[in-house]
């Protein structure tokens, strides 16, 4: 039925994006425990077996860095972003619905914003061919993807977020909602 | 327009702002660029990806990460409920001896992971039923948990010391010694509280004759030994000089994670997954406000309103205790409607200097502030403390609850005003076995 097809491509993309958002929480937990392996393997490098560590301290940090950014979407998507949620419960329903629309389009555009001006930053360690300045001289633009691409799964799923506020599958600010993590 | 002029308008938005709900992170963020874009133009925004990279880009900051998976580990296994049966068998004689063991438990506990819900939710998910079975009043199985999971923060390992100390550029090792003695001390009160209470009330958590017999109460020690061994593991690795705080953070992480699949059986993928989701859950959402702390923190000092106002505080030449007392109560304040996170990344940077001008020690403050966070954990409408323990006590009104946690907060109150009269009781160990810092 044409009618429906765009409600099909809707669900499509909602899906699409709980997929990515999942992949993105297994991308970031991965990165953390790898951060975790590599501090154990620096430690015993470099007391046990006494020797120098070139890389570890460099991959650790970027490892964590990415994490934050690309794991960003699926704490979105499991509300562990903390807020302040008292003003809200203290308003009656359909003020707290104006309210959530009005936060999320806020975070909406602040989210957009940083990922226009993450992705040029990108692109100029990326075209200049940015070093560390530590021993290791990793190249830049490698960890600094995580930015764009970490912004960008935040943004679609900001937008399921929105979607689903608006059509009343989600509640405003989650308030009285259970959320799986899985 | 006046940097005093700004700083008001910056002020009320932010709090607006951080008050209408949005998460935190995005909320700062959001204002510093709002911020950054109304005062400085399109210039502004040069340096903005460059800033919140530049705040996580960070060695230090991996220690958060690491330390939360502690707690995830421990968390996750039935380790807080092995803690407090064997400090109840020792401790059982004592008035109210089963809420002084949770409070053990929870000291213990707050030793092997560095935040307070995690410590909140893995003693009290034993401790209050229990408490509420032997017949133990609700307000005090209930206020007692929120109290001693708040201790969290403060005795070390300690992710608020963490941010104090990357905020203000302070020794994380120095700090994490300074919180040793109060945190003991808080303890200490919240027991000699308990047990006045209990004494008053003529309450004891067992039969006169009941007795656990040498036997069962030495079978106990075994359960808790790893985890008293990883507290000095970890301890030792960070003051003998061996390793950073990130490496200690790092190595204590994977041998709690061991602790957990060795101990506890923890070795199926699901166990695993439930480690990892929640280390990742807490630590991106901590470090996503870092981030966006970093951004606000430079909005700030490149619109001059940190300068305006610590200078604006130096010529109105407060007596230095006054000062005092009107950064506690305005960190009070704070801490009723932010979470400690954002409080400590958004004002330690303009409180440092003010503070240090007035020439207290720095190491001092951080366990101040720390105090004063662990008082926002537990009280009304933002304690996140209390709304933990009403999950795991859902039939207790939210009421009593909060009734339970007041004598604990005027309990914290007392240990800033001791910490104030004899500031080396955090001091003390710092200086004695790091040297004394010029």
């Amino acid at each position: 039925m044409p009618a429906h097809k765009p409600l099909k491509l809707l669900n499509a993309f909602f899906r699409a994006v709980d997929l990515l958002s999942r992949l993105s929480g297994v991308v970031a937990a991965g990165l953390i425990a790898l951060g975790v392996l590599v501090i154990c393997d620096m430690v015993i490098e470099r007391y046990l077996l006494n020797r120098t560590t070139i890389w570890q301290i460099d991959v650790v940090t970027y490892c964590i860095v990415s994490a934050t950014f690309i794991g960003s979407a699926y704490v979105l998507k499991t509300r562990g972003h903390v807020n302040v949620d008292m003003l809200p419960l203290q308003l009656g329903l359909r003020a707290r619905y104006w309210l959530a629309v009005s936060t999320m389009l806020l975070a909406i555009a602040f989210c957009v914003v940083l990922l226009a001006l993450c992705t040029a930053y990108w692109h100029q360690a990326w075209a200049g061919n940015w070093r560390s300045d530590t021993v290791w001289r990793a190249r830049l633009w490698i960890p600094l993807g995580a930015m764009p691409i970490g912004l960008g799964l935040l943004v679609l799923q900001y937008i399921v977020e929105f979607i689903s506020l608006l059509t009343g599958h989600a509640r405003p600010f989650g308030i009285g909602e259970e959320r799986t993590h899985s | 327009m006046s940097p005093t002029m700004q700083g008001a308008i910056v002020l009320v938005m932010t709090l607006l702002i951080l008050l209408s709900g949005i998460p935190v992170a995005f909320g700062l963020g959001a204002i510093s660029i709002i911020f950054l874009l109304v005062f400085q133009g399109l210039d502004g925004m040069r340096v903005v990806a460059e800033t919140m990279w530049g705040g996580l880009d960070e060695f230090t900051l991996v220690a958060i990460p690491m330390f939360v998976m502690m707690g995830a580990a421990i968390g996750s296994s039935p380790a807080g409920k092995d803690l407090y049966e064997a400090l109840d068998r020792w401790l059982y004689r004592l008035p109210g001896g089963l809420v002084i063991s949770n409070l053990g438990a929870c000291a213990l506990f707050a030793a092997l992971t560095g935040s307070s819900p995690a410590c909140c939710a893995a003693i009290g998910k034993m401790g209050i039923p229990e408490m509420r079975k032997r017949g133990y009043p609700d307000e005090i199985a209930t206020g007692s948990i929120c109290a001693g999971g708040s201790l969290g923060i403060l005795i070390p390992p300690s992710i608020t010391f963490i941010l104090y100390g990357i905020a203000t550029e302070t020794s994380i090792g120095r700090l994490f010694l300074a919180g040793v003695m109060p945190g003991l001390m808080l303890t200490g009160l919240f027991m000699l509280w308990t047990l006045f209470d209990m004494w008053r009330r003529g309450f004891r958590s067992h039969a006169p004759d009941f007795r656990y017999s040498w036997k069962e109460k030495f079978g106990s020690i075994p359960k808790i030994a790893p985890f008293l061994a990883i507290i000095v593991g970890v301890m030792w690795v960070l003051y003998g000089g061996v390793a950073t705080p990130s490496e200690a953070a790092g190595v204590g992480a994977a041998l709690c994670v061991a602790l957990a699949v060795i101990i506890y059986r923890m070795w199926r993928a699901k166990d695993w997954w439930t480690i990892l989701r929640e280390t990742t859950r807490e630590s991106v959402m901590i470090l996503t406000i870092i981030a966006a702390a970093t951004l606000f923190g430079y909005m700030l000092t490149s619109l001059y309103l940190t300068q305006t106002l610590a200078q604006a505080i130096a010529d109105a030449h407060f007596n230095r205790w006054v000062l005092m007392g009107m950064i506690n109560l305005f960190l009070l304040v704070c801490g009723f409607f932010i979470p400690p996170a954002a409080i400590i990344l958004m004002t330690s940077p303009i409180l440092f200097p003010i503070v240090t001008a007035a020439g207290f020690d720095p190491i001092w403050f951080g366990v101040i502030l720390t105090i004063n966070m662990e008082i926002g954990l537990i009280h009304p409408p933002v304690g996140l403390n209390i709304y933990i323990v009403s999950s795991i006590a859902p039939d207790v009104p939210l009421m009593k609850i909060i009734w339970g946690t007041i004598p604990y907060v005027l309990c914290m109150f007392l240990a800033i005003v001791i910490l104030c009269f004899f500031p080396e009781i955090a001091t003390w160990l710092p200086n004695h076995m790091m040297g004394v810092k010029n």
